[in-house]
C-alpha cells in the first residue's frame, strides 16, 4: 500500500535541505572555508581559509594584477571572474595591493595567476561545501 | 608585512609555492582520509613540479 502522507512530508524537508544547501555554498564563496566550517569540517575549512588566503595575499605581495569590472577584453573579464571567486578577499586583495599591478616583471604576472587561481579553487571548495550539504558523499 | 612593497620570488620559487599550494587544496578536496591526504598531496606535486620542469625544457630551444 502507498503511503500517501510521505510525498508531502519529504518536499518541504527536500526544500529545507536545499536552501541550507544553498546558503552554505554561497556562505564558502563568500569567506573560503566557510561553507565547510558551517558543516563541521574542520580541517577542509581550515585548510581552504588558508590556502586561499595565502594565494591572494602572495598574488597581491607579487603585485599581480587585480581585475576589475571594467575590463577591457574578453581575457579582463574572465580574469575578473576568476579574482571574484574568492569571494570578500577578493576586497582584501585590492586593500593590499596599495602600489598597483606590475606586469612588466615575471613576479607581477606569477602574482595575477596566483590570484586567478585563488579564485578558481574557492569556488571549487564552495562547490564541494555545497555538494556535501546536499547529502553527496564528501 | 607592508605587501605594497611587493614580494621578490624567483620563477622556481614561484612554481613551488603555486604546486605546494594547490596540492594542500586538491588533496584536503578530494580525499577524506589523513593518509590518503598526504599521498594526493606528494603525488600531485611530484606531477606539478615534473610537468612544469618538462615543459620549461621543451621551450627551450624556441627561447633566444
Amino acid at each position: 500500500m502507498i503511503d500517501e502522507t510521505a510525498a508531502p512530508a519529504a518536499a518541504p524537508q527536500e526544500f529545507r535541505r536545499e536552501t541550507m544547501a544553498l546558503v552554505i555554498g554561497v556562505a564558502g564563496w563568500l569567506v573560503p572555508g566557510l561553507g565547510h566550517a558551517l558543516l563541521k569540517m574542520w580541517g577542509r575549512a581550515a585548510m581552504f581559509f588558508l590556502t586561499v588566503g595565502l594565494l591572494v595575499f602572495l598574488g597581491a605581495g607579487m603585485r599581480g594584477n587585480v581585475f576589475t569590472a571594467s575590463g577591457n577584453d574578453a581575457f579582463d573579464s574572465l580574469g575578473y571572474l576568476a579574482d571574484l571567486g574568492t569571494g570578500t578577499f577578493y576586497l582584501v586583495a585590492r586593500s593590499l595591493e596599495t602600489n598597483g599591478a606590475d606586469v612588466s616583471h615575471a613576479g607581477g604576472d606569477y602574482g595575477t595567476r596566483f590570484l586567478a587561481t585563488a579564485g578558481v579553487l574557492n569556488l571549487l571548495a564552495a562547490l564541494h561545501a555545497y555538494e556535501a550539504a546536499r547529502g553527496r558523499k564528501a | 608585512m607592508n605587501a605594497g612593497l611587493g614580494f621578490k620570488v624567483s620563477h622556481l620559487q614561484s612554481m613551488l609555492l603555486f604546486a605546494l599550494l594547490v596540492s594542500i587544496a586538491f588533496g584536503f578536496l578530494s580525499r577524506r582520509r589523513p593518509i590518503d591526504r598526504v599521498k594526493y598531496i606528494v603525488w600531485s606535486l611530484f606531477l606539478f613540479l615534473l610537468i612544469g620542469v618538462g615543459i620549461g625544457w621543451a621551450m627551450y630551444p624556441f627561447s633566444r
